[in-house]
Order: C-alpha cells, then structure tokens, then sequence
C-alpha cells in the first residue's frame, strides 16, 4: 500500500491491493499484449496522420506544395480519419484495457473474443486507409475524398466504409469485454463501489454504444447499401443528421479517457491525492447524460431543422460544459495538494513546485492549460446564433486542435511515457526528448491555433486547398495585413507539431526495442484520494439508471426532428452518387 | 455527499456563466433579431432542379441575377450552388440595392455547399433537396466576396463569387 | 532515474488540512477572462458585423 494515511480514508485505493511488487506487465501479462498491440496501431496512426496534417499547413500557405490542391483532400480525409478515429480509438482501447485490469486486479479474459476486437478494428482501419490513399496511389483503384465526416452525396469506394464499419463494431465488443471483466469482478466483490477507472470505462462505453447508434444507422441502413448500388438515392440531411448524432458525442469519448487520466494519475503525478472521488463520478455521469442529445448545434445553419431544436441543442450543450469545469477544479486542486506536499506555498508560487522535469505530468498539465482555451472557442461554437461567425471557417479546426489535438492527443502521449515502460517492462529511453517534446507541442499548439482562430474571424475558411487571399480582402475585410502573418503562424505551427510527433514516436520506439531492465523507474501505485468512493452516495455507481435517463433525453431531443425528416419518406429527398 | 465550499461557490458560479450565456444568446434573438436558418423553405426534388424546370417548383425559382422587387424595399433573389460555381454570383455577381431587405433563397443539384459572405454574419448551408430561407438586410453599397464554405468535391477550392450591394440609382438601371 | 519514482513529497496533507487556495485563485482569472472574451465575441465581434440573418 503506497504512503497514504489510510487511517483517514476508509475506502480502498482506487488500485487493487494484490500486495505486488510485480510491475503491471508481470502481473497481467495477456492484458498487458492487448494494450500494447492497441498501442502499436495508435502510434502508426498518429505518425502517418500526423504527417499529413504537416504537408496540409505547408500546402494551404502556399509554403510547400509537394502535391495538387485536389490531393489536399486526400491527405485531409487521412489525417482526420487516422488521428480522429483510428489513433483515438486504439490509444482508449488499449488504456481502458490498462485501466480496468489495473483498477479490478484482474486479467481480460484474453479468449477469442479479446482477439477478435482488436482484429476486426486493425482489419476495419486497414480497409478504410487503403481506399483514402487510393486518392493518392493511382495503382489503387479506390478512393475516399470524402472527408472524416463523409457527408453524402459524395461517394467514397464501398470498402472504406466497411472499413469504418469494422472499426465501429470491433469498439463495442472491446467495451463487451470490459464489461464482462467487471461483471466477473463484482461477483466476487458484491456490495463494492465500483473502482474508479474501472467506473470512468464502462460510463464512457454506455456512452459510446448510446451515441455510435447514429453513425451505425447511418452506415450501415443508408450509406453503404447506397454506395453499392442497393438504393439509387439518399437523404442527405438525415444522415448528415445521424452522424453528428454520433459527431458530438465522440469528441467526450476522446476526452473521457483524457480525464481518466487526469483524474486518476495525474494526481499521484503531482505527487499528491485526487481531491474527490464522487465529484470525478458526477461529472462521469453528468457526461452520460448529456454529450448525446446536443448534435444539432452542429448543423445549427442548416435548413430543414427547426429553431426550436437548434435552441434545445443549444441548452443541453451549455450544460454540457459544467462537466468540463467541474473538473477544471477537481483536477487543478489534485495537483495543488501535490505541490503543497513537495513543498509549495503561497496562492500561485505553489505552481513552480510540480515535477516540470516529469514529461507524464508536464503532459498533462499543458494539455489541461490549452484545453482551458479551446473550451472557451467551444463556448462559442455553442453560441446558436452567434456560430454565424464562426461556421467552417478556420476557427473551427482552431478550437478542435486545442481539445482533441491537445487535450486528448497530448494527454494520451505524455501518460504513454508512463505507461510504456510498466507494459514492456523496459525503462523509458530518450527521456531528454520525452521531457522536450510536451514543451515543444505547446508552442507549436499555441501558434497554429492561435493563428487559426484569428484567420477564422477574418473569413478564411476551413477545408479548403488555397489560402484564398482575395476573399478576405475587399470592402469588408478585416485585419488585411495580418493574413500573411496568420498563414505563416499555421506553416510553423505545423511543422512544430510534426516534429513533436516525431520525437514523440522516437522515444516510444527507443524504448520498445531496448533490453529489459531490472527496475522500469516506474512507480504504478495510485494512492487513494483525499475523499474517497465511500462519501459518494452509491446510486452514482448505478449505470443502468443513468443509460435510462440518458435515452430519455436523446429521444426528447431527436424524436421529433428525425420523425419529421424520415416522414416524407427515408430515402427523401434524395440524391444520387457523386464523385468527388 | 460533502464537497468543498470553494467547488459549491465555482459550481453555482459556472451554472451562472451559462445561463449568461444563455441570456445574450436570446437577447441576439430579441433585440437586433438574429434569426436562425430553420425549415420554412421547405423541400425540392433534386433531379428537377437539375434539370433546370424551376417552373414546376412551387417555393424555389429561375436564379436571378439582379433581386427582384416584392414590395417596397423587400426584394427575393434565387441562388442555385452547384458544382463549382453559384449561379448568380460566380460567372455574374448577384446584385441588389442598397438599404433594402432581401430575402434568399438557395439550393443545390449536387452536394453540399456553404454560402457565406465574407465578413458579415450571413453564412448558410446549402443542403440538396432542401431550400434554405434566409433574410437579410443590406444597407452600404460596397461588394461582398462570397465563398463556398463546405467541402464540395477537388475544386472546392475554387468555388466563389460577389454580391454587389448598388446604390438605388445604379440599381435601378440594372433591373430595366 | 529518480524523477519518476520519487514523487518528491515532503510532507502529507490530510482531507481536512487542504483548503484549494491556489485552484480558487488561478479559477477566479479563468471565470473573468471568460466573460471578458465572451462579452468581445457576443457583442463586438458578432453584433458588430454588418449584413445579418434576420428572418
């Protein structure tokens, strides 16, 4: 049991007491190669999507141009696809797999059905790839220009959503086998409060398998019979209705796990104690809730939607954001206790205290620093009508590379630092680089998305191959002379943020091709938190509630505009393929 | 459940921002009158108008390069985006008079579109089988770029056009 | 190495001895920041653009 005073706290640390000296990979070896095959994908993604996004910020600036403008579209439907889906995806599979072996001191059943998820996801990821890059490969007669959101009628090759398909399914059979690991658990366990990360896994798959019924319906009913020819046309407003049905929800399925990380290590990072176990439980559930029943403030200019809807969309999502700052002081005061006990004092001096040389915390910590401002640009895109300035122009990939390109994405690098040396069993390698590269992500994160959110607010729109000078030049423009400026400032972002990667992968792959060590350097024990599960009333722990609940207001917040959508009949009106 | 006293006052502090947030939101709506893009445009079959027999459409027109008068200063103008051009805008500019209120009406034949003038709060999705309503009231003369601000195929990046707000005099000549 | 399993603690601090000074400080100047940006967004970035959706 780690130093903690569990004399305080009568409940159990949120690791389970094996009384192991053992480190993770030792003690559970059969999850330990799941979440490092899970691993492996992830980072092949990340580095072919991230190269992507570097030659798109050369590209759209006019810096380097090593391909044609219809080519961006290519590289732009790989790099949402790869980070966006497929980096995101495996990285939560492979830590929710770490967290709920970890947290229940039990293995993954590691039986066909273990395999057989992260097989159908590789196989589902490989298909879609392959098509996208057809778009570049003339050998390969497959294409996918259709952008991470492939809104209809534009038509990708079959394959990639079969692609998309696979990737989707193998996601809930992993949260299956989460699941049946807890129920194996609690059998013998009964009358327990759930284990905190074993807790944040399974009410961010109800989340997930509530929120992937629209983009399932939308694939599987209507896009793909349609792009083999099954039916002749396709509604192209329900189903751009039913993929941001699944568009917003998916973002907290990024963000969850960014949250298990920060609510459950990055205290013991700190060299302190989560402040507040219930509180991490309440915004878990308040997530469940809510992160459905808002998709419309996706689509709050489209037509064929009612205000009335919009409005409601626009209220849940304001709601939505209580979650996030909750846990803005949950997580904030975590590391406070840290600091206060390595020695910090004062009301901000306490700040220099924190492991800065630490590159798992420093990880997090800008993570959590730049995902204070790209809540704020999402405050904003919430705004109903005040998202008429901001609607596909640049702003919008400002706010998003500030929550998933950073919160997430460099939330799930940094604990990679952590987590890779207790899943190999090998000390972490490159560790000046390690320590580096949150630092450098940082700068290049602050300068990108600054510059998007101002070339934004000036007309430039986002999506598109050419800097498109003239447009937002002319009677009405805005800050004329700072175009150059914002073009350059998205280059060097860019390729600020490439070489992150590349430093980021460098360390991972120094480590995972050294020798095993006697000692990893690596202490996985999560003390308990300053308040713990047991002041928490125990209805917080009953996910079938909350699922119920959760149902009930997607269904009063879609119901009726879906209905009406489908009621001049589902495939009206229609739409014949186009190629991109 | 206990929780501490500083996280009671951010909760109830948070719960009041948004509610702020709320509150200007619905003052837009009250006050200056912002509208919100909404379904009064009504449905169209695609293949019509792609084929162009604007006639057989009861709530969608001819595209027209100069608005045309409804009453007073009202005025409607038809605006068809299509692959990779608006129809009027790209080739000509759409044109209407200063200090009127014109209400537009658009749709597509093939794909999704946007419709956003650059620097202003007029930015709309351009939907097919839809058609989308918006007004807006126009007072300086002066030009507008328009740009195509929703992925529509490999010259996405080319979509664009003007809309000339003329001075009555000039506008006056134009429409004869 | 030491830096990652040493987590440098000097001295425990109990449930009841923290108070979150710092988190209420740094919170205080996010909350103002917020309505400051909000406010310049709202009212001058968009109320203060010309040709608006009315109807």
């Amino acid at each position: 049991m780690a130093t903690a005073e569990s004399t305080e706290t009568a409940g159990p640390a949120d690791t389970a007491d094996t009384g192991s000296d053992q480190d993770y990979f030792e003690e559970f070896p059969v999850s330990a190669r799941l979440v490092r095959l899970n691993f492996l994908v992830a980072f092949v993604a990340l580095g072919i999507g991230g190269l992507f996004g570097m030659l798109q910020a050369l590209h759209r600036t006019d810096t380097l141009r090593i391909l044609s403008s219809p080519d961006y579209y290519t590289l732009l439907t790989g790099h949402g696809v790869l980070l966006a889906l497929v980096f995101t995806t495996f990285f939560i599979a492979g830590l929710f797999t770490w967290g709920v072996s970890d947290s229940l001191g039990r293995e993954l059943p590691g039986d066909w059905i273990s395999w057989s998820w992260w097989t159908m996801m590789t196989v589902g990821t490989v298909m879609a790839t392959v098509a996208i890059l057809g778009g570049l490969i003339d050998q390969i007669p497959m294409q996918a220009d259709v952008l991470f959101t492939f809104y209809v009628p534009l038509k990708a090759h079959p394959v990639f959503y079969v692609g998309v398909v696979l990737l989707l399914v193998g996601s809930w059979v992993a949260g299956f086998d989460w699941f049946r690991t807890f129920w194996a658990w609690r059998k013998d366990n009964r009358g327990e409060r759930i284990p905190l990360r074993t807790f944040m896994v399974l009410i961010t798959m109800l989340m997930w398998y509530l929120s992937t019924m629209g983009v399932a319906v939308e694939v599987l009913i209507f896009v793909l019979p349609w792009s083999l020819g099954i039916f002749e046309q396709i509604d192209p407003l329900l189903t751009r209705s039913l993929f941001w049905f699944f568009g917003h929800p998916v973002v907290y399925f990024w963000l969850m796990p960014a949250y298990l990380v920060w609510y459950t290590i990055l205290p013991k990072l700190s060299g302190g104690r989560l402040f507040s176990d219930g509180l991490a439980r309440i915004v878990f559930v308040l997530f469940l809730l809510l992160s459905t029943p808002v998709g419309f403030h996706h689509q709050y200019i489209d037509p064929g939607i009612a205000e009335g809807f919009k409005f409601v969309a626009m209220t849940n999502t304001m709601f939505l954001l209580l979650p996030s700052f909750l846990t803005a002081f949950t997580v904030v005061a975590s590391m406070e206790h840290g600091a206060r006990q390595r020695g910090g004092s004062g009301y901000l001096s306490w700040l220099r205290s924190l492991p800065w040389d630490r590159p798992a915390f420093t990880a997090c910590a800008l993570a959590g620093l730049l995902f204070a401002a790209g809540g704020f640009s999402g405050m904003v895109n919430a705004g109903m009508n005040l998202n008429y300035v901001v609607h596909n122009t640049l702003w919008v990939p400002g706010h998003f590379h500030l929550t998933v390109g950073t919160a997430a994405a460099l939330t799930f690098m940094g604990i990679s630092y952590w987590l890779l040396p207790q899943l190999t069993g090998k000390k972490l390698r490159g560790r000046a680089l390690a320590i580096i590269q949150p630092y450098l992500w940082f700068l290049g994160m602050t300068v990108l998305s600054n510059a998007m959110h101002r070339g934004g607010l000036m007309g430039l729109p986002r999506r598109t191959a050419e800097p498109e000078w003239n447009l937002v030049e002319g009677d009405f423009a805005s800050g004329v002379g700072a175009l150059s400026e914002v073009q350059l400032q998205i280059a060097v972002g860019g390729v600020l943020l490439f070489t992150g990667v590349v430093l980021f992968l460098l360390v991972m792959l120094l480590t995972w091709t050294g020798r095993q060590a006697p000692s990893i350097g690596v202490d996985r024990t999560i003390p308990p938190a300053l308040s713990g599960p047991e002041n928490s009333p125990r209805i917080l722990d009953n996910y079938r509630l909350w699922f119920g609940i959760a149902v009930v207001l997607v269904v009063i917040a879609y119901g009726i505009p879906l209905g009406d959508m489908v009621a001049d009949g589902l495939l009206n009106p229609g739409s014949p393929p186009i190629s991109p | 459940m206990e929780i501490h006293r500083f996280e009671k006052i951010w909760t109830v502090a948070s719960i009041l921002l948004l509610i702020g947030f709320i509150a200007s939101i619905v003052y837009g709506a009250v006050g200056p009158g912002v509208a919100m893009v909404d379904e009064e445009g009504g449905t169209v079959d695609v293949e019509t108008v792609r084929q162009g027999n604007y006639d057989q459409l009861s709530n969608f027109g001819e595209p027209t390069p100069v608005a045309q008068q409804v009453s007073g200063d009202e005025y409607r103008a038809n605006i068809v985006a299509q692959r990779f051009a608006f129809n009027p805008g790209t080739s000509q500019p759409l044109q209407v008079p200063a200090d009127s209120t014109v209400t537009l009406y658009l749709t597509s034949p093939d794909v999704l579109h946007g419709f956003e003038l650059v620097g202003t709060n007029v930015n709309t999705m351009v939907i097919p089988g839809q058609v989308t309503k918006v007004t807006v009231e126009f007072e300086d003369p002066g030009t507008y770029n328009i740009v195509c601000a929703e992925y529509c195929g490999s010259a996405h990046h080319l979509m664009e056009g003007t809309v000339e707000v003329l001075p009555q005099s000039e506008f006056e000549e134009v429409s004869s | 190495m030491s830096a990652d399993t040493d987590d440098g603690i000097v001295r425990e601090i109990g449930h009841d001895e923290f108070d979150p000074v710092g988190t209420a400080s740094l919170i205080v100047v996010y909350f103002l920041i917020l309505v400051v940006m909000w406010v310049f967004m709202y009212f001058v970035e968009f109320l203060g653009r010309g040709p608006t959706i009315i109807g």
